[in-house]
């Protein structure tokens, strides 16, 4: 459980530093790749069972300590998709992998879009926004690919 | 096997989560109160990294240094380079001498005595986000001073070889620094005929501050590539320095107007500043 839970804390530091990483690259393109929710969305997804409000709620505010955003931004957000996904569970199995990568690159964009909103107001760019959302898309369906051709690499267990 | 949806008791509870979630950002928005805790953990990051990169690369990069024969070469550049930047930050200080200090002969003190160094702190970038720098409204970074002049340095002007970069605003730990793009700063400014004042406020954007007036006030006679200097009003950033040129006029509407402002200063341009207070 201790070992579960520590697991999960350091995968989620690396892959915000990941995204810390590729973030300033990135948003001279007007790309926008919140790497971590997707990850955790991903994770939900594959989940066997349902992830319960509190964790999500912990789970983002832990981020948004580390990386340094309002308390209760990540939070909020995790538990929207927490719940989302966890609704459309079963749902998601009628789905193709294009429609689940759509939603999920949809989910990232609209995460994207209540970010700015939250901490870049100022300087709101629709076309960050609609750059972000085509090019998550395209994340999403890149990693659907490479799921297919080596499933070792998205069947592990976390 | 099937995933059970949410029951009505879940959901309840999922609302009653983004409810408090809600509740925290608006709190965190609106007043300070997670700012211990922010600036804790920041400071247990920069630390803990510092720790582990002086106990760990910096012993490995060390250890390998001493086998290669331009180790020495290495070092001396290394400690050239740091003298050129001071030296740069010392000729930033003495040709705005005049505006720089209040007390006009600080100048000659300085070079009587030879005590340049004692009249400004000089400081060490500890901890920047260029994330942060190149996307959002908060413009932040954490210096350590390096060398003193035994002042508290708090709401201090900081600078570097291109220019003042933003002020001293959180004395925890390390020295945290708003930049001049953070939206929530202000530079009172003037133009170089001296007849139009302005405080001028950090856009969001790197690079760029923006300075709204009214025309009612203020007559309309501004070229795009006016330069613009701090006007030393506030008492904060010393006066006479330039602080950018006017990139673009915005007529908001009859009566405001919206000066943008390219700074000349760049915060990246080098890890070594100048803390002064006057």
């Amino acid at each position: 459980m201790m070992y579960s839970i520590l697991k999960k804390l350091f995968l989620i530091i690396f892959i915000c530093y990941v995204e810390y990483i590729l973030a300033p690259g990135l948003i001279k393109l007007n790309i926008v790749l919140p790497l971590t929710f997707l990850a955790y969305s991903f994770y939900i997804y594959r989940s066997k069972n349902n992830i319960g409000p509190v964790e999500a709620f912990c789970t983002g505010l832990f981020i948004d300590l580390i990386s340094n955003t309002f308390f209760g931004h990540n939070a909020v957000l995790f538990c929207f998709a927490s719940y989302l996904i966890n609704t459309y569970a079963n749902a998601f199995k009628l789905f193709s992998y294009l429609q689940v990568c759509i939603f999920f690159g949809v989910s990232a964009s609209a995460y994207v879009g209540f970010t700015q909103i939250i901490i870049n107001l100022y300087n709101f760019s629709y076309l960050t926004l609609f750059v972000s959302t085509l090019f998550n898309i395209l994340f999403c369906i890149s990693i659907a690919i490479l799921s297919v051709y080596f499933p070792s690499l998205t069947n592990r267990k976390i | 096997m099937a995933r059970n949806t949410p029951t009505p008791g879940q959901k309840i509870s999922y609302f009653l989560v983004i409810l408090l979630g809600v509740f925290l950002l608006y709190l965190d928005i609106n007043t300070n109160t997670f700012n211990g805790i922010k600036n804790g953990f920041s400071s247990f990051k920069i630390s803990s990294s510092y720790l582990l990169k002086k106990y760990s690369i910096d012993q490995i990069t060390e250890l390998s240094r001493l086998f290669k024969s331009k180790d020495h070469l290495s070092r001396e550049n290394k400690i050239l380079k740091e003298q050129l930047d001071q030296s740069y930050l010392n000729n930033f200080v003495i040709s705005r001498e005049k505006s720089f200090f209040y007390d006009h002969s600080s100048l000659n003190k300085i070079i009587n005595g030879n005590k340049f160094i004692e009249s400004y702190s000089l400081a060490k970038l500890k901890s920047f986000n260029p994330n942060i720098f190149n996307c959002c409204d908060k413009h932040r970074m954490y210096i350590e001073i390096i060398q003193n002049t035994n002042k508290d340095i708090k709401e201090g002007a900081v600078f570097n070889e291109t220019g003042i970069i933003g002020q001293v605003v959180n004395n925890k730990s390390f020295y945290e620094v708003m930049l001049l793009t953070d939206t929530k700063s202000s530079i009172p400014l003037t133009n170089s005929k001296g007849d139009f004042y302005c405080n001028a406020s950090g856009s969001g954007a790197s690079d760029y501050i923006t300075c709204s007036y009214s025309q009612l006030v203020w007559l309309d006679n501004h070229e795009l590539g006016e330069k613009f200097f701090s006007s030393g009003l506030g008492g904060i950033y010393p006066k006479g320095i330039e602080i950018g040129n006017l990139e673009s006029i915005k007529i908001v509407d009859t009566s405001t107007t919206l000066l943008t402002i390219k700074l000349i200063s760049n915060p990246l341009h080098s890890n070594l500043f100048g803390v002064i207070k006057l």
